[in-house]
């Protein structure tokens, strides 16, 4: 009973919609402090070169980000995505240099195989019924294993200039913005827009809320599962090209653990692992802070391994925040 | 007889905002069964909860059998002897009743767990509430009923003199009931004190010696059960006199507008035809597993059929998915509001919308203005109490969840509204509101089916009557020559 009595402040007030902000993008605050304590220690953070670093560095696993997110908010996750960047981008870095395939068609490829396991892993969720971790796990371990044979686990160096500009290229001479930078916002726009105003993502919420409920308010909830998980395929395989595009090499090593670090980006961020509750921005945000984080860590010499325990502390930390905040509500 | 069990003396319990009770005192006499009824939010739960230990009381006594108690947790007012059966049952599904029964409570022989005694002292437990269910059973292999009576043994093993129940029978069928109630009636012989809680007044005048009425977090009321009749309590809930508790009115009954005939289902239905007119509510009676729920969900696409044909305004029709069957302007209120209806996290706006989007978007493009103003209306016209039209459903009583869900067929603009179990769970006030709103729709010249177990609720709401029983349409009777015996015995 007591939880109906919530406070009441005139609707559409600054002071509502400030704490609605403050709530939803906590991490943006996190952000400013995390950022003003790198800058406090070490004087070469706050320029400019070193903020278009982290902001380039960032773009592909934001990237993957989205789709991510787009996974859980519609109630499940994906496993594959960092093994599907991987495959893509050797794919694509394959056909160019050891087939002869021009660059569009072996990027095109790339998409279409990014897409078509994302599409496999929507089927055999929302179908077949076989448990995300389990699918996309599968789906994980064929990707790493094509990628081997494709490459024979060595690197695939030297990509054709003409892909360059997607993940070196500037807009604006050599010291410009870059172009993944305003790829990654704009694709963001994109999904923020899709996700609050179409029908397709109103049905994501819907069906990652409740999705028994969602089939009963005419939902045809198989289908939109595997859509979700089709799109957030392509996404990383285009996450995967920009990483390629940006190393000027495809490694098997490529998009390594991003299945992770996309997760955590989206959870720390404040996209619920329960399904039906996040934003787009939230992901964004998550994916800035992890990147700005090690970033920051590996500039003033911190050793790598204590920075992957501290990544799990974060990771532990922000779930808890989450759940202390949701309990005092 | 006069001796008190329990004695509530001035209780009052706030939460930031609400008095969720104020100054409450009545007593409860030994070895009876003591009713306690009211709407969501009269205090009911907040009471009970008070007297299980997870509230505490700012003010007030309570006296268990002579002695004045304070609970400061559940254990406490465990020991003291009160025990509660809640409405979700809280056994663990994959264990045996015997292991559920003794939870927490094991028996030893010496360093070791004693599962012979303990399985011995089960069974005779639950042989001598006459009823055959085997200690060793898995639970999860017990229909609801039965599992409601391992909850029952669960509670009284040990010392137990006051035995709380929550609405026990929310969710079991007419004919698991009478089990129940036998269980109950056996506990109170032996002289268990009972305070039961339940929505359904048929069952609170069957079971119950007296009865207290909560409103508001107040004590409206506390009398034995020969003073009051049917009209007087729900009087009593409302806080106002109820005209007519089912305001069914009659409207010129149009053509044939959903006919299905001779849908078979292997195991499940078999040769059952049912239809309605436009104006008119037709009412599907039965019991749980007669296959009410699987006619109708044949009938949307939900299941598939193995044979059998559908009628729309006389034209064929085939729902290959429940999608099909909602643009051919079928609307569907499910059975379980808090599984299969709601979309709990998200507002009661975007519930409202979510059948009919369509009618909210502009070239792909969700309006939200637009969405505020379906919203608001709706809100108004089918009195949804919410504090915003932004507030998540969750929040939301029984009732006005069960609102919400008719609002998102009503924006849809359904021809054919079926209803399963649409009052389940919903207070006296709120039940005939969407009795109000069932006459709107057949006064637009849709058409109603209801399904329900509460036959005073299909004998009052509808105009025509299909009975069912085990597959099969066994009866189908005008509302004016049914009565409920006739009901029952077509049902069993």
């Amino acid at each position: 009973m007591g939880k109906e009595a919530d406070v009441k402040i005139a609707p559409n007030s600054f002071g509502v919609y400030l704490s609605k902000f403050t709530k939803e993008y906590m991490l943006v605050f996190a952000i400013l402090i995390l950022g003003l304590v790198f800058a406090v220690v070490s004087p070469y953070f706050l320029t400019v070169t070193n903020i278009r670093n982290i902001l380039t560095q960032m773009t592909a696993l934001a990237i993957v980000a989205i789709g991510q997110a787009l996974v859980l908010i519609c109630g499940a996750f994906d496993m594959s995505l960092g093994q599907n960047v991987c495959l893509t981008s050797c794919l694509a870095a394959f056909l160019m240099k050891m087939c002869g395939w021009g660059t569009l068609p072996s990027i095109l490829a790339a998409l279409l195989l990014g897409a078509l396991i994302g599409c496999v892993n929507g089927a055999l969720v929302a179908y077949l019924e076989v448990a995300p971790f389990v699918a996309t796990l599968g789906t994980q371990m064929i990707c790493k294993g094509t990628a081997k044979l494709i490459t024979n686990a060595s690197p695939i160096p030297g990509m054709p200039d003409n892909m360059a500009w997607l993940g070196r290229g500037n807009l604006g001479g050599s010291n410009g913005l870059p172009i993944c930078i305003v790829i990654m916002l704009l694709l963001f726009l994109l999904f923020a827009f899709i996700l609050k105003k179409t029908r397709f993502g109103r049905n994501t919420y819907a069906v990652g809320g409740n999705r028994e409920a969602a089939y009963f308010a005419g939902i045809n909830v198989k289908k939109h599962l595997t859509m979700v998980f089709t799109l957030t395929g392509f996404l990383a395989s285009f996450g995967g090209i920009v990483l390629l595009s940006r190393l000027n090499s495809a490694a098997i090593t490529n998009g390594n653990l991003y299945e992770f670090d996309t997760m955590i980006s989206c959870v720390i961020g404040g996209v619920s692992m329960s399904g039906g509750k996040g934003k787009i921005w939230q992901a964004f945000l998550g994916a800035m802070f992890l990147t700005l984080f090690f970033n920051g860590m590996s500039m003033l010499n911190v050793n790598s391994f204590i920075q992957d325990v501290l990544k799990g502390v974060i990771l532990i930390g922000a779930v808890l925040l989450d759940i202390f905040r949701n309990k005092k509500r | 007889m006069d001796k008190k069990i329990l004695e509530i003396q001035h209780i009052s319990k706030s939460f930031p905002g609400v008095k969720a009770l104020d100054d409450v005192s009545f007593s409860v006499t030994a070895g009876s069964i003591h009713a306690l009824v009211g709407e969501n939010g009269a205090g009911k739960s907040t009471l009970i909860k008070v007297l299980a230990g997870i509230y505490h009381p700012e003010e007030g006594e309570l006296i268990l059998d002579g002695e004045k108690r304070v609970f400061k947790t559940p254990h406490a007012s465990q020991v003291a002897g009160i025990r509660v059966v809640h409405q979700e049952l809280k056994l663990v599904n994959t264990l045996t009743v015997t292991e559920n029964i003794f939870l927490g409570n094991l028996k030893y022989k010496g360093h070791l767990v004693d599962w012979q005694a303990m399985e011995k002292a089960a069974q005779e437990m639950l042989d001598s509430m006459g009823v055959v269910i085997r200690a060793n059973e898995i639970v999860e292999n017990l229909s609801v009923a039965k599992q409601q009576i391992v909850e029952i043994c669960k509670a009284i093993n040990g010392e137990c003199k006051l035995l709380i129940m929550d609405e026990p029978s929310a969710t079991i069928t007419l004919k698991e009931q009478e089990i129940m109630f036998e269980v109950v009636r056996k506990l109170k012989s032996r002289g268990v004190s009972i305070i039961y809680i339940s929505h359904r007044l048929e069952e609170v005048f069957e079971l119950a010696d007296e009865v207290t009425v909560l409103r508001d977090g107040k004590h409206i009321k506390t009398l034995p059960l020969e003073e009051v009749d049917r009209k007087k309590l729900i009087a009593l809930m409302v806080g106002r006199e109820l005209v007519n508790e089912y305001p069914k009115i009659k409207v010129e009954i149009g053509e044939m507008a959903l006919e299905a005939r001779n849908i078979c289902r292997k195991g499940v239905l078999n040769n059952v035809s049912i239809n309605v007119h436009k104006g008119e509510i037709v009412g599907i009676a039965g019991l749980v597993g007669a296959g009410r729920t699987e006619t109708v969900r044949a009938i949307l696409g939900i299941d598939k059929m193995d044979s059998g044909e559908v009628y729309l305004y006389g034209k064929k029709i085939v729902n290959n998915t429940f999608e099909e069957a909602i643009h051919r302007g079928l609307g569907l209120i499910p059975e379980n509001r808090k599984e299969q209806g709601i979309l709990p996290i998200m507002s009661v706006k975007n519930n409202i919308s979510i059948v009919n989007l369509g009618k909210i978007l502009e070239k792909g493009i969700i309006l939200e203005k637009r969405e505020t103003r379906y919203a608001e209306e709706y809100t108004k016209k089918l009195n949804i109490a919410t504090p915003s039209i932004e507030t998540e459903v969750q929040y939301l009583s029984g009732g006005n969840q069960q609102k919400v869900i008719i609002a998102r067929w009503m924006l849809q603009n359904s021809d054919i509204i079926i209803m399963d179990e649409p009052t389940r769970g919903v207070d006296v006030g709120a039940k005939t509101e969407i009795y109000e709103l069932m006459n709107e729709m057949i006064k637009e010249g849709k058409a109603v089916i209801m399904i329900s177990s509460e036959l005073p609720e299909i004998l009052g709401m509808s105009d025509r009557i299909f009975v069912m029983h085990d597959g099969d349409v066994v009866g189908e009777l005008d509302v004016s020559e049914a009565d409920q015996e006739k009901i029952l015995a077509m049902c069993v």
